[in-house]
């Protein structure tokens, strides 16, 4: 079956065509328990890092949703997700943030499971249970399937999903933005120090519509830029190829993910960056000149701030991270934010980038508070019951969006808006919530998977 | 009570049902160990092998490395 018209979400609380919005999507309880199973169970999610894990028996507890879920890595080197959940009776089977085990005992009642998710220890199986229990039909519950791409662990618990390359499309470029080396080699990124979590008192989707690519926000951060946290003292971020280059929202309508970028014009090097450190700032330049030559014209976007759906954040430039809203209920979301360098980076850039990017991003750098500001008390204002009858506004840049842009001499993926003159647009906010009602009215992957009923 | 997050590998306990087992490795977990049954008068197949003894079993300890 087609989505088309008008259904529950599509064209009715989520409006794309009239650019309009509902709050109850926002602050509904009922609705924040059907886009649990109708979303979370059903979509790619980023679970964490390879290099968090790199020794068999390493695990790190993580999330899915409203799900606690262990990524781990065997003895033979596999990597798995399971529910951390005990078959028995349902308590965590591992209640620390990261470490290396060899087995997974639940402290309830003592079963016990290895880290390929057997369970291995039974208290009293033969005197209680008469060895009659099938051990091998109560393994630690697993994925449907999981992939890691370029370091990243995503898994998604629905066994129809497209796989995940299939999942990001055309988007991937744009992810490897984040994920490949600053020079642009494949991948090379790692984790910098531990992953900082909070909690805001706003519903998931305020973070991941800003992320989306909500530059109108860009007053609240003029406190930020006027004291210059950036990596030059100057602004948030050196980012001088916004006063060179095209400024860019893009997004793939079929697939619900979106990003900003800047496209450098033809002839123009990247500007120069990370001035208060000459060796950093060294780094960068040779890193930007070889990124260049390496990837030939698509040398000259460079990213800014998007969102894979659902709920992983993307900044691969300043501060570089990934960042998940993880839902935990309609009217909290606990952030998770993973901080990346260059794996080959000298000590100094690390050292560096560490204290730039606390001091931009987190719960106490000075960029995210303000975002954190405005979800805070935004969604605070829209539970009323006067509040609720009063839907948002999308509508910027309705029906100006372009299908193969193109400057010069190249084309960019996706369905294009480009900003540089109209300053901003909520052409890839739409894009977001058009896909999360897809995702609320259909009832299986075969609406969903679109682009495969293409001619 | 025996504390089984002490039990260094190499320690020798004796379990409820008269068995003993040498300590293999321990997951530190407070409620497992990998142990080695050195006898065993429940079944005299279990000497030799490895399996994993629940705290619950553990009642003495004989000897420590």
């Amino acid at each position: 079956m087609a989505i088309a018209g008008k259904r529950r979400y599509t064209g009715g609380l989520v409006d794309v065509a009239a650019g309009q919005i509902s709050r109850e999507i926002f602050v509904s309880d009922e609705i924040y328990a059907e886009e649990l199973e109708r979303v979370f169970t059903r979509a790619w999610l980023f679970v964490g890092h390879e290099s968090q894990i790199p020794k068999p028996g390493d695990y790190f507890v993580s999330g899915m949703g409203e799900e606690s879920v262990i990524l781990c890595r065997d003895r033979e080197d596999r990597v798995h997700v399971f529910l951390n959940s005990c078959r028995h009776r349902g308590m965590k089977v591992c209640r620390y943030d990261e470490g290396n085990t060899p087995v997974f005992t639940c402290p309830y009642h003592g079963w016990s499971y290895a880290t390929d998710g057997k369970l291995v220890g039974v208290p009293y199986f033969r005197e209680a249970y008469h060895s009659k229990l099938d051990r091998s039909q109560f393994g630690l519950v697993e994925v449907a399937q999981l992939e890691i791409y370029k370091g990243t662990v995503w898994a998604t618990w629905d066994p129809s999903a497209p796989s995940f390359l299939e999942y990001l499309g055309e988007f991937r470029r744009y992810l490897d933005l984040a994920l490949d080396a600053w020079d642009g080699r494949e991948g090379g990124t790692e984790v910098l120090g531990g992953v900082q979590k909070w909690l805001i008192p706003c519903n998931w989707k305020f973070p991941a519509e800003n992320f989306s690519g909500d530059s109108y926000h860009n007053i609240s951060h003029r406190s930020v830029d006027l004291v210059g946290i950036g990596p030059s003292g100057s602004g948030r971020r050196d980012m001088r190829e916004r006063l060179i280059g095209r400024r860019l929202q893009i997004c793939f309508p079929d697939r619900g993910h979106q990003t900003g970028a800047y496209v450098l014009p033809n002839e123009e090097p990247t500007p120069p960056a990370y001035q208060h450190s000459p060796v950093v700032s060294e780094y960068f330049r040779r890193c930007e000149e070889q990124r260049r030559e390496r990837l030939g014209a698509w040398g000259r976007v460079t990213g800014a701030p998007g969102e894979l759906f659902p709920n992983t954040a993307l900044h691969p430039r300043q501060p570089r991270s990934i960042a998940v809203w993880h839902p935990r209920g309609a009217h909290r979301t606990e952030v998770w934010r993973w901080y990346l360098v260059d794996a080959d980076a000298p000590p100094e850039v690390k050292d560096f980038l560490r204290q730039y990017y606390i001091r931009y991003s987190g719960p106490a750098g000075l960029t995210e508070q303000d975002d954190m500001e405005n979800w805070n008390y935004a969604h605070a204002a829209s539970r009323g019951t006067i509040a609720r009858r009063h839907p948002y506004s999308y509508e910027q840049g309705l029906g100006f969006e372009v299908e193969n842009y193109e400057w010069e001499g190249l084309r960019i993926p996706g369905t294009v808006m480009d900003v540089t003159d109209s300053k901003s647009s909520e052409h890839n906010l739409r894009n977001f919530y058009r896909r999360w009602a897809q995702f609320m009215d259909a009832n299986s992957w075969d609406e969903l998977a679109t682009w495969r009923r293409r001619p | 009570m025996i504390n089984v997050r002490t039990l260094e590998p190499g320690t020798r306990v004796a379990l409820t049902d008269g068995s003993t087992v040498e300590i293999v490795s321990n997951p530190k977990d407070g409620i497992w160990v990998f142990a080695r049954y050195l006898s065993s008068p429940r079944d005299t197949s279990l000497v030799g092998t490895e399996e994993m003894v629940f705290a619950q079993d553990m009642v003495e300890i004989q000897t420590t490395p």
